[in-house]
């Protein structure tokens, strides 16, 4: 099944996801530890001057962790989509290149050396994974150009020594840190840091849009990257710039929410099955169908075993292996 | 910022025990809104003092705390030792002492608890403790307007000094000295009693596959010590280290103890059948016990661990001690 990409119906496809992400924010806006009606959550919202436990529950608590899960959902699948195509592998995803690895290793190293500096972890989650980026992307070039195989290679070896590195240096920290970054490392929404929610939110935005603007030429780069050179396309630079936004979007993404596993690696498959492979579809679709995915994600996070929460990437992960195992079922049957 | 609301009353509470009561009445919205506006505008004169908690945290108290949640079970026993147990609003999943604890609405685990059923308790002060807790949590109170004094403590003594600081920032300072009196009275008497007493080397077995037992600085080293015991480990680092069997063999214990918890019931034989530790004194001699899990609170029963420990170290001296459990 797939359409055209004409303007029109890319802004077709929009409108539908976007109204299907509302209605998964609404849902997800009355659902939680304390039972909330409609009305109460209409009213703290549409009357910003109340401060009613409800409208606190509802205006600073779940708001803020939904936008975040939008976010942090949209920011993974383009990331997952964009490396995809970039690689012409169907099984890239952003952790799949050790950026999150990267990203976990300057988290604890902040908690490390700084100790009580809670804010300092995110930038160092973001300084870490953009290091990492930089070091597997040198890696994995080969003559100036990227080779597919040797970066996915330079990324599993970086993530797989990182995972070492990390579990290293949790063996020294005191059980009190290691409580909070075990979370960290399953992926976790609970925290919806505030303040960061106004950088983050241009960041992703700015660096998914960037990357649409390739959109064209990752569909022409699909046909293969010397077959994409003759037909115009500037590989290296698309190379280049594909890279580095879904590598930022990841660095985003994984700072502000720890590991959150499988989205970027099944989103894109969801999306392709939904609109096909043209990626000015299917980049938006892949942006939204990711938020609305992560926002029900999260959604069952905090309502599964409530009071109790469990850490969303525990949630992606038992629920998009066996999606992706069907998945693969079906396209090769 | 979140500010609580002012004039409701215990018996509109009786009267509406769910959490919300109000949602459903209509005729209620207006003194709510009224109420809301006022709470704005009265500067908030109920609100007392700032101090440092334990932690190092500077924290706006109360000056009578009235709606207490509790963020660990260790502190749920300090606030009904203290007679608070009617002012507390909410307690953890793991709060299972008293029993009537289990009965207070939860609000989760000590590391992932709800924060909306925290506001929605509407508490004017949350109590917790860096042993339990995350930073993180801490952090997210902070922003949502609800103090939270944390207390931390890593020694017999220190509990002591927990217990009172809470009845000063409570508002029970006089029944927190009584009881930490009396706490330090039985201290003292076991001290007596197990005075020139041999003190037998003891391993504490947090979790035996791989072995994990209790640093030199932790809580649990200072009632074994206090208990006259000799607890095996005082070169490791860390809360809860590793120790391999190498370690363990020179060190020979003449004592292990065991919690005693659900999920952990390994029996004596299985510890036999291990490869090094049935040549251990303590196995040899089936000197292994399991202890009641009061040793893993940090609060008013931790003298019954360590009333329950001298016994074990020093059966002789404390034979009655099964009967009196």
């Amino acid at each position: 099944m797939t359409f055209p990409a004409t303007p029109r119906n890319v802004m077709v496809v929009v409108a539908v996801m976007s109204v299907l992400l509302a209605l998964t924010v609404m849902v997800s806006l009355t659902l939680g530890a304390v039972h909330l009606p409609w009305s109460e959550v209409w009213g703290a919202l549409a009357s910003p001057g109340t401060n009613s436990e409800a409208a606190v529950i509802v205006r600073e608590i779940r708001l803020p962790r939904i936008l975040l899960a939008i976010l942090v959902g949209a920011a993974l699948s383009v990331a997952g989509t964009g490396l995809q195509a970039l690689l012409r592998n169907p099984l890239a995803d952003p952790y799949v290149l050790g950026i999150s690895s990267g990203a976990a290793v300057g988290a604890i190293f902040a908690l490390w050396i700084g100790g009580r500096i809670a804010a300092a972890s995110p930038l160092a989650a973001f300084v870490g994974a953009v290091i990492t980026m930089v070091w597997v992307y040198l890696l994995g070039r080969h003559g100036g150009r990227l080779a597919s195989y040797t970066l996915i290679l330079a990324g599993v070896i970086t993530a797989s020594f990182l995972s070492a590195v990390i579990l290293f240096m949790l063996t020294l920290l005191s059980t009190r840190d290691v409580r909070g970054i075990a979370f960290w490392l399953m992926g976790d929404l609970s925290v919806a840091p505030v303040t960061e929610l106004r950088i983050l939110a241009p960041a992703i935005i700015l660096a998914i849009a960037g990357l649409y603007v390739f959109a064209k030429d990752l569909n022409v780069l699909l046909l293969g990257a010397e077959e994409a050179a003759h037909l115009g396309v500037n590989v290296v630079r698309v190379e280049l710039g594909v890279y580095i936004l879904a590598s930022l979007l990841t660095g985003f993404a994984v700072s502000a929410s720890g590991a959150i596993g499988y989205l970027g690696l099944l989103v894109p498959h969801l999306g392709r099955m939904l609109v096909g492979n043209d990626h000015r579809m299917l980049l938006p679709t892949a942006a939204l169908g990711g938020a609305i995915l992560l926002v029900l994600s999260d959604t069952l996070a905090r309502t599964a075993v409530a009071p109790a929460e469990l850490p969303v990437g525990a949630v992606t992960a038992v629920a998009g292996a066996p999606v992706f195992i069907y998945l693969l079922r079906k396209t090769a049957g | 910022m979140f500010t609580h609301i002012i004039g409701r009353t215990r018996e509109a509470e009786a009267r509406n025990p769910s959490l919300f009561p109000h949602a459903r009445q209509q005729g209620r919205v207006l003194a709510r809104a009224l109420a809301a506006i006022l709470s704005t505008l009265l500067p908030v004169a109920a609100c007392g003092r700032i101090v440092k908690d334990q932690t190092g945290r500077s924290v706006d108290v109360p000056d009578h705390p009235r709606r207490l949640v509790s963020l660990a079970p260790n502190i749920t026993e300090i606030v009904y030792a203290l007679g608070l147990g009617d002012e507390l609003v909410g307690d953890t999943d793991y709060c299972d002492f008293p029993p009537q604890a289990k009965n207070k609405p939860h609000i989760g685990t000590m590391v992932n608890p709800s924060l909306e059923r925290i506001v929605a308790l509407r508490p004017d002060l949350a109590l917790g403790t860096p042993e339990a807790n995350r930073r993180e949590t801490a952090d997210q109170l902070e922003r949502l307007g609800i103090p939270l004094y944390g207390v931390t403590a890593s020694t017999l003594a220190g509990t002591l000094a927990s217990i009172e600081d809470l009845g000063r920032i409570l508002g029970r300072a006089a029944e927190a000295k009584n009881l930490v009196a009396e706490m330090q009275a039985r201290i003292d008497q076991v001290e007596k009693r197990i005075e020139g007493q041999p003190k037998p080397k003891v391993l504490f077995v947090v979790w035996y596959r791989p072995l994990i037992t209790v640093g030199p600085r932790t809580f649990i080293a200072d009632v074994i010590r206090a208990a006259g015991g000799i607890p095996i480990g005082e070169s490791l680092k860390g809360e809860w280290p590793r120790l391999t069997l190498e370690e363990l063999l020179p060190q020979n214990p003449d004592v292990i103890l065991l919690p005693k918890t659900e999920s952990f019931s390994p029996s004596t034989e299985e510890f036999q059948s291990l490869p090094g530790w049935k040549d251990l004194r303590a196995v040899k001699e089936r000197r292994m016990y399991f202890v009641s899990e009061a040793i893993e609170r940090v609060g008013p029963r931790l003298v019954d661990a360590l009333e329950e420990l001298a016994g074990v170290l020093h059966t002789t001296q404390f034979i009655n001690m099964e009967k009196r459990q």
